[in-house]
């Protein structure tokens, strides 16, 4: 848009570029398109053109979703926003292929490094059908049959727990929260999951060959994990799924949480989570950050890409909570790797020569370096150093690869809800 | 009641806070349905009674009570010793506990909102 | 002729090459020191801006916003500038420049942000915070307008209008930057001092390269102070590197305070460098030093090495800030390479008028497409659909998906470049980036020959 749009209104503009991006890409059929503040303000009728071109080109589908950014405080808006128009404007459109006996939409995942394979990848394993991903790797014309699913597993409640509560209003489609993250909290999510469609003991064989795998690995970080305080200080809903699990799981002492957008109810989340003592903060800015990471003097600090450069500087390595080091961070290897990513960052020797000022302190000059097992190691019994049981990770670069051409079982259909 | 019994709860009550998330959907009349039913379930279970879960809410309900007491009966190998009775009490102790922390004594002002 | 200036003829804008006027003026205001800019607009405005420098450069850096809301579209929300002042002169007390930066939400209600900044000179800054120096410098960039290059151009100048002082010549000489990396701004830094000129370089960004020290806590800053800045028009002359990005600055230095301008040329490539050292000693009278001319001969001999060899009739598509991408061309035909497609990525009307363009479409030899209000699907039409063959691409990271796509190696340049670690410590301006850039570019072309097995046998023999 330009300034005389702003003037006599953009709605030609946006029907020529609505064509004009049709054309250009012959092969996409779907379009989603946001309004924004200058759109919003001048009072386009988004919805009236994207009708016209609908009428205009029969094959295409286009989603508007109206949320300008003076709209809300934060993104947390914008996520409730896109949930209701979805639901009030595209669920029940498309009739779906049921392939499955047992079907789900697996909502609030994003798909961040591959989190949303790998847990499809579970899913398919036990012969469940995703019918939609709300939204990451997901389709436009699986999520308008959303209303088809026996059952609504939701994994990030802040952002579409929405939709969640209007499909099981409208539709009377159960709502199961669920956690990826940690080797409990998936087990028991697969376990549960399971249950409910009368199929838990592939659940538990799946479990069972996944913790055999991962568990001495695990379990190797977790040693040399051991107390090593945390900052947990995502923008929404990660405080929560992590703030228990890393402490039970990798030995680590969470010593405060925050949340940028998020709710009451995240903050009741993860301040349930957190053990006595934690500092939970609401949405803190810049001095409020600093000043806390001072105070607290965390080993490591899991936050945002900006502010992570902020404790770089005052020489506290971090994680980044959104889109991970070397993730992805679901499932169990997934869990493995986030506790390699904590190690490294914990125990990294080079960000360890950050504190040494070569002008005033002893410079050692016998030591031409050093890694990370003399680093975190010392401590150790020898037991433990010597263990034939405990390994690092021995898992790829790209942990994705062998999904790819996985093939899974079949089950085949014996009609609805056969097993109950 | 007896110290076992009030033992009991808050052990239940703070495996619940840290590990589930049935308790904290986003409306108070919500939290009252699943506390209720969830708990109801998991006290039936856990005295081996019949649960009703033909109906997909109810199923639902069911499976995150399994699950749970599952879990209560690796975590706590206390509660194989507890007679129905007592059990009972607990859970009804527990429910109690469950409903002020997340409902009437809940801070959460967003429970109140008349949307949804 | 072979070369050809066009516009985009699609309406749509499909892969911006450039992002908004407020994150121009956003840019500008990080290089001043104790300065702490407010967006007046939605949290988005600064929020994604700050992540996108966050990402070039790997450094934090510090904006404000007046957090516009939904009340505010409707009743307005100067309200809301005046509290972030006040927030924001309380919590840091060493902030003194405070520029108001308008957004396409706060432009269209109309706010008057000139309004409440004559308000608060008047009312807070007098009563609450007298005896403290504060500047407040409202800055209208609405991103309906133009793009983050004229957003920079407008900020300069708003900068300048506020600070520029009438005093005793200082004789010094003013480097309006334009949009620079630190390596550049070391670069030019160190050209001015081999030529013994006490340049004002506005803006001073080298400190963005923020170290990691034992103690304290050293966060990305400016360092263009304010008595810089007041200096500005007490100086012998200004050159503006960028003529989109600085001119409106230095033309209002000339007008106003006599201060010779002279724009351009970006000093990309040894024959601008050249041209934009004369210029410097035209303005201050001091020679060309002999050690520049070592320096300039280093440049030579390294880029002739790779030159007819490896870089002649190589086919390049260039996009970024229309300041680079011209001087990029421009050194490029002078390394015998083919640039093929410029992009220029707004809807500046200017450029038709521009002698660089016109000595480009005059010149040119070969077919050449010069594209105005461009965006990047017209690189990737012309590839996927039309069979433009490419060798290379010089443009920043937001390119990295077309490159990959139709394997033609991207050499990273320009804003932002998030996807190569430490590029911006190279400079692309003077003798040394000129330097870098060839061989840069030759390197990528080894390393592209070697992934592809295209001959990349005679590197052996090299």
């Amino acid at each position: 848009m330009k300034e005389k749009h702003i003037i006599f209104g953009a709605e030609k503009v946006l029907k020529d570029n609505i064509r004009e991006a049709f054309k250009a890409f012959p092969h996409i059929k779907r379009m989603t398109i946001y309004q924004t503040c200058a759109s919003a303000l001048i009072g386009d009728d988004i919805e009236a053109v994207a009708q016209e071109i609908m009428d205009e080109m029969p094959e295409v589908d286009i989603f508007v979703c109206n949320s300008p950014g003076f709209a809300g405080p934060s993104q947390s808006g914008g996520h409730h926003k896109i949930n209701i128009a979805w639901v009030n404007k595209k669920v029940g459109q498309v009739e779906p292929k049921i392939t499955s006996d047992y079907v789900i939409n697996y909502v609030g995942e994003y798909n961040i490094q591959g989190d949303q394979e790998v847990m499809t990848d579970y899913f398919k394993r036990m012969g469940i059908q995703v019918l939609s991903t709300f939204t990451g790797n997901g389709s436009y014309d699986d999520l308008r049959a959303m209303h088809r699913a026996d059952l609504n597993v939701l994994e990030c409640a802040r952002s579409a727990e929405y939709i969640c509560n209007e499909l099981r209003k409208r539709y009377g489609i159960p709502r199961m929260d669920i956690d990826g993250f940690g080797f409990e909290p998936l087990a028991s999510s697969l376990r549960k999951i399971g249950l409910f469609f009368g199929i838990e003991d592939r659940a538990n064989a799946i479990i069972e060959a996944e913790i055999k795998r991962w568990q001495p690995e695990l379990d190797w970080y977790k040693e040399r994990l051991q107390g090593k305080r945390v900052c947990l200080w995502p923008g929404g809903s990660k405080l929560w799924h992590w703030a228990h699990v890393i402490h039970e799981e990798m030995g680590l002492e969470v010593v405060s949480v925050y949340t940028k957008f998020g709710h009451q109810g995240d903050m009741e989340k993860g301040i349930s989570r957190c053990e006595v003592g934690a500092l939970a903060i609401d949405d803190p800015n810049e001095l409020e950050g600093v000043e806390a990471m001072y105070k607290l003097k965390p080993d490591l600090i899991i936050t945002g890409k900006r502010p992570g450069e902020v404790a770089k500087k005052i020489r506290v390595p971090y994680l980044n909570a959104h889109a991970y080091h070397n993730g992805p961070y679901k499932g169990f290897e997934g869990w493995v790797r986030f506790a390699r990513d904590i190690y490294n960052a914990v125990y990294s020797p080079i960000h360890q020569l950050a504190f040494l000022d070569i002008s005033k302190d002893e410079i050692r000059t016998d030591q031409s370096f050093v890694t990370r097992k003399m680093l975190s190691d010392s401590q150790l019994s020898p037991d433990i150093v010597n263990s034939t049981v405990m390994r690092e990770y021995t898992g790829e670069f790209d942990s994705l690869k062998h999904l790819r051409d996985a093939t899974y079982p079949q089950f085949p259909l014996q009609g609805k809800l056969a097993a109950m | 009641m007896k110290q076992a019994i009030t033992d009991g709860v808050e052990a239940l009550m703070d495996y619940i806070m840290k590990n589930c998330l049935w308790q904290f959907n986003s409306r108070a009349w919500d939290r009252v349905e699943q506390n209720k039913n969830i708990l109801e379930k998991a006290t039936q279970i856990m005295c081996k009674e019949e649960v009703a879960k033909e109906t997909p809410m109810e199923r639902c309900y069911w499976a995150e009570a399994q699950t749970m007491v599952e879990e209560f009966l690796k975590k706590f190998p206390w509660l194989q010793t507890m007679d129905a009775g007592d059990i009972k009490e607990m859970m009804a102790g527990l429910k109690e506990r469950l409903d002020y922390q997340t409902i009437t004594g809940s801070l959460n002002q967003e429970l109140k909102d008349p949307n949804y | 002729m072979p070369c050809e200036l066009k516009a985009k003829e699609r309406t749509g804008v499909i892969n911006p090459i450039f992002t908004c006027q407020p994150a121009g003026a956003q840019y500008a205001s990080i290089g001043i020191k104790d300065c702490i800019a407010i967006v007046h607009g939605g949290q988005g405005c600064v929020m994604f801006v700050r992540l996108w420098f966050s990402q070039h450069y790997k450094e934090s850096f510090e904006l404000a916003s007046s957090s516009l809301h939904e009340d505010g579209a409707i009743f307005g929300a100067t309200h809301r500038v005046e509290e972030a002042v006040d927030v924001l002169l309380m919590r840091y007390p060493d902030v003194k420049v405070v520029p108001i930066i308008s957004t396409c939400s706060t432009e269209v209600i109309g706010d008057d942000i000139d309004g409440v900044v004559r308000k608060l000179n008047e009312g807070l800054l007098k009563e609450k915070y007298a005896g403290r120096e504060v500047h407040l410098i409202p800055i209208h960039t609405p991103s309906f307008k133009g793009s983050h290059v004229t957003g920079y151009d407008v900020a300069v100048e708003a900068i300048l209008k506020h600070f520029a002082q009438k005093g005793e010549p200082n004789g010094k000489l003013n480097l309006l930057t334009g949009w620079q990396n630190p390596g550049d701004v070391r670069t030019l830094k160190h050209l001015m001092a081999e030529m013994q000129v006490d340049a004002n370089v506005i803006f001073d960004i080298e400190e963005f390269d923020a170290p990691l020290m034992p103690e304290g806590n050293h966060v990305a800053h400016g360092s263009t102070t304010i008595e810089d800045l007041k200096n500005s028009g007490s100086a012998i002359g200004t050159i503006a590197l960028n003529r989109y990005e600085v001119s409106k600055g230095a033309k209002y230095l000339e007008e106003e305070f006599s201060v010779p301008a002279v724009i351009g040329p970006s000093p990309i490539g040894i024959r601008n460098t050249d041209t934009f050292l004369q210029k410097v000693s035209e303005l201050t009278g001091k020679p060309i030093p002999m050690s520049l001319v070592k320096e300039r001969g280093i440049a030579i001999d390294a880029i002739t090495d790779v030159a007819h060899m490896f870089l002649a009739e190589k086919r390049v598509a260039i996009y970024g800030n229309p300041d680079l991408v011209i001087g990029l061309a421009e050194f490029c035909l002078d390394l015998e390479m083919k640039p093929v497609l410029l992009l220029l990525g707004d809807d500046t009307t200017t450029y038709p008028d521009d002698p660089r363009i016109k000595a480009l479409q005059e010149k040119v030899d070969y077919e050449m497409e010069i594209i105005m209000n461009a965006d990047l699907w017209e690189l990737g039409n012309r590839l996927q659909n039309e069979g433009l063959k490419l060798d290379l691409i010089l443009g920043h990271s937001k390119g990295r998906f077309l490159a990959m796509d139709h394997h033609v190696p991207l050499v990273r340049v320009g804003f932002p470049v998030f996807d190569r670690a430490g590029l911006y410590r190279q400079p692309t301006v003077g003798y040394e980036g000129a330097m870098l850039l060839a061989e840069r570019m030759a390197n990528i072309w080894f390393a592209d020959m070697e992934y592809t097995a295209n001959k990349e046998w005679l590197l052996n023999m090299w």
